[in-house]
């Protein structure tokens, strides 16, 4: 283990570093049945790594049932947006940890059961409290079994008692908004129960997790810090030479390269799966590879061991620009900000080049051997999404369709007769169940077109979709290409029968340019008109990406009166005529 | 090698070196809480590739303890 992986390295760091300087701000709890000193330490240090101000409360020892059922506690005290809460499997067990077949196979179906139902108990008195969104640990697995081989032998076993322990915490938590489970039973598979339980540790202690698997514990648990805070990466960003493939195509040719089922050539392709498989969760690629576009181009479209196809990269730059400017025609291209993308390059300096240059950019450091290139892929926390939306499902279809209008926007002449080409439909819908996870994934995560940038929790945006004071919706874009899914969020709020304010106003990066905003504003102004309102106030809170919206308020008719934007509802408002609204 | 160690001291208590000897102990050093303690003996494993036994990371009172229990491992300490 090297030393900067130790917990000393976290506990010194923790004492040195400033966090006060980042507007970035998250308060985590934890709370657990063990020992786990060192954890704050290093979550804060994780935190400043990330540019994140984190605020820490521990819990006391074992003190957890306390915590969550007194609505006093000072967990609550300390409103915490995440709270970790960790058990382990000796604590729940207890002496039936070393005697589980001192019970019947009923009696251990009903235990299980008690525990499972002691812990639902806790997370319904933690969510009616609390808006913390709760990230609640399951059970690692120990491989020690009081019946040996026997074990899978038994019925009901110890063993199946974890199992059926975890699989029903995973059911109940389906049910409760914000509530999540950290998987502890992969973490043990991920790093071996005899490293990650030491017997010293825990004799001295209590210590579950070994001193030193605390920074492997707290860089899972940054994923849930990144996607609360919407920091999740959106694109991954390849060379090609050395990268995808061994060998470089211009010197070794399209039979010289290494890619197909011997070594190391197989390196290349489990890497190309491993990042393919990834575009299951929504992330898209991209290519940024000094070559000769044709050369690089056949091998893409024809190379039988190619795991990644021309329509798997939603941008593809393939030419003799240096890669910072690619990385940048990029970032404009796929309409993201530069710190939504991981780099992968072979190349040392082209690294160096990218991180000292554009830092926003996530650029991992690969070693010269291939076969280590998918677990630094899979260690990446960076790509964490709390759930998958539709949206993320389809984002590979609907980037690749966006390829297939830039080459159509090139063709046509101007922008208005490009716009009047697409075909584009506008449909309103409520903010509901099937709703509101985009709603809020969109909330958190867009940057650019979005007037306030007000990043509300899930959580708010359920009650202000249950509040008559409020008008919240989302707007679904589609076009000849095809369907853009939710890409538009506003929310509205009555202030009195004269005035509403318009609070948030946002478009995904993707429908940009299209005017499609105004078809969202018409409504608004529509519903405004019904209820008698004279006036719809609103601000732009200048952040450093959010120009792309700047003159959005001008540009429709508002004008400034005392700090904010107005639009006076006697005026009339001309929505484009390429767009067809439709109401849901 | 006291060096080494007192190096390693320092980092983990977050003291100067210059203050350690082989005299210092829990109660000199305010920072050397249990649990500093074993981040300390883990340190110290994972440096000079040792591995204490539950009677020695019970019987560390002060540095000289841990000079011990070192040498008793065939860790060179002057």
């Amino acid at each position: 283990m090297e030393s900067k992986e130790l917990l000393s390295h976290y506990i010194l760091e923790s004492e040195k570093i400033n966090l006060e300087k980042f507007e970035r701000k998250i308060k985590i709890a934890m709370i657990s049945s063990f020992t786990i000193n060192g954890l704050a330490e290093t979550l804060k240090v994780k935190c400043f790594e990330n540019k994140i101000r984190c605020i820490t409360f521990e819990g006391g020892y074992n003190q957890y049932n306390q915590e969550i059922l007194d609505e006093n506690s000072n967990l609550y005290k300390f409103s915490p947006e995440i709270t970790f809460l960790i058990f382990d499997v000796r604590s729940i067990f207890g002496e039936l940890f070393y005697s589980p077949y001192s019970l019947s196979e009923q009696e251990r179906k009903n235990f299980v059961n008690k525990k499972n139902s002691e812990i639902t108990s806790l997370i319904k008195k933690f969510r009616e409290t609390s808006t913390s969104k709760l990230v609640i640990s399951n059970l690692g697995m120990p491989h020690y079994s009081p019946h040996g081989i026997a074990e899978t032998k038994t019925r009901y076993s110890f063993h199946d008692m974890i199992m059926d322990f975890n699989q029903k915490l995973k059911e109940t938590i389906l049910d409760f908004e914000s509530v999540y489970i950290f998987d502890i039973f992969c973490f043990m598979i991920k790093h071996g129960e005899t490293n990650v339980f030491n017997f010293q540790n825990y004799l001295f202690g209590d210590i579950k997790i070994a001193i030193n698997y605390i920074p492997k514990l707290a860089h899972e648990l940054m994923s849930f810090v990144i996607s609360t805070l919407g920091l999740t990466k959106k694109c991954i960003v390849l060379d090609l030479d050395n990268t995808l493939w061994g060998g470089i195509v211009g010197e070794d040719g399209f039979d010289g390269i290494r890619l197909g089922p011997q070594p190391p050539g197989n390196a290349y392709v489990e890497f190309q799966k491993t990042i393919k498989a990834l575009t299951q969760r929504g992330i898209i690629l991209a290519i940024n590879s000094k070559n000769n576009f044709d050369d690089a181009m056949k091998i893409i479209q024809e190379h039988p061991h190619m795991i990644l196809k021309d329509n798997d990269f939603a941008c593809i730059k393939i030419n003799w620009n240096d890669k910072v400017s690619n990385m940048k025609e990029i970032a404009n291209e796929l309409n993201l900000g530069l710190d939504s993308f991981v780099f992968f390059d072979d190349d040392p300096v082209n690294r160096e080049l990218v991180r000292k240059t554009i830092p926003d950019v996530t650029t991992p450091e690969l070693p010269d051997d291939p076969s280590k290139y998918v677990e630094i892929l899979q260690s990446l926390n960076e790509f964490s999404v709390f759930q998958i939306t539709n949206e993320d499902l389809n984002r590979k279809k609907m980037y690749s369709q966006q390829r297939n209008r830039q080459v159509s926007e090139v063709s046509s002449t101007n922008l208005g007769e490009f716009l009047k080409t697409l075909d584009l439909h506008v449909s309103i819908k409520k903010s509901n169940s099937f709703t509101i996870p985009r709603i809020s994934q969109l909330i958190l995560k867009t940057n650019q077109f979005n007037l306030s940038t007000k990043r509300y929790q899930e959580d708010d945006i359920r009650k202000f979709s249950d509040d008559d004071q409020v008008l919240i919706g989302c707007a679904q874009v589609k076009d000849k290409f095809g369907d853009n899914g939710i890409t538009g969020v506003f929310i509205v709020k009555k202030l009195n029968s004269d005035e509403w304010f318009l609070d948030t106003f946002l478009l995904s990066c993707r429908v940009m340019g299209r005017e499609v905003e105004k078809a969202i504003l018409n409504y608004i102004i529509n519903e405004a008109k019904k209820n008698g309102i004279r006036k719809i106030k609103s601000q732009y809170i200048v952040t450093k990406k959010n120009k792309p919206v700047e003159n959005f308020l001008p540009d429709c008719g508002f004008v400034q009166e005392n700090g904010f934007w107005v639009f006076d509802l006697t005026k009339t408002f001309h929505v484009p005529e390429f767009l067809t609204t439709n109401i849901e | 090698m006291s060096e080494k160690l007192y190096q390693i001291i320092s980092k983990v208590m977050g003291i100067p070196a210059l203050e350690i000897n082989d005299e210092s102990s829990q109660e000199d050093i305010e920072s050397w809480t249990s649990f500093k303690g074993y981040v300390l003996l883990d340190e110290l494993e994972t440096n000079f590739n040792v591995k204490f036994s539950i009677d020695e990371a019970m019987n560390v009172k002060n540095v000289g303890d841990i000079k011990r229990h070192l040498q008793n491992h065939g860790v060179q300490i002057s």
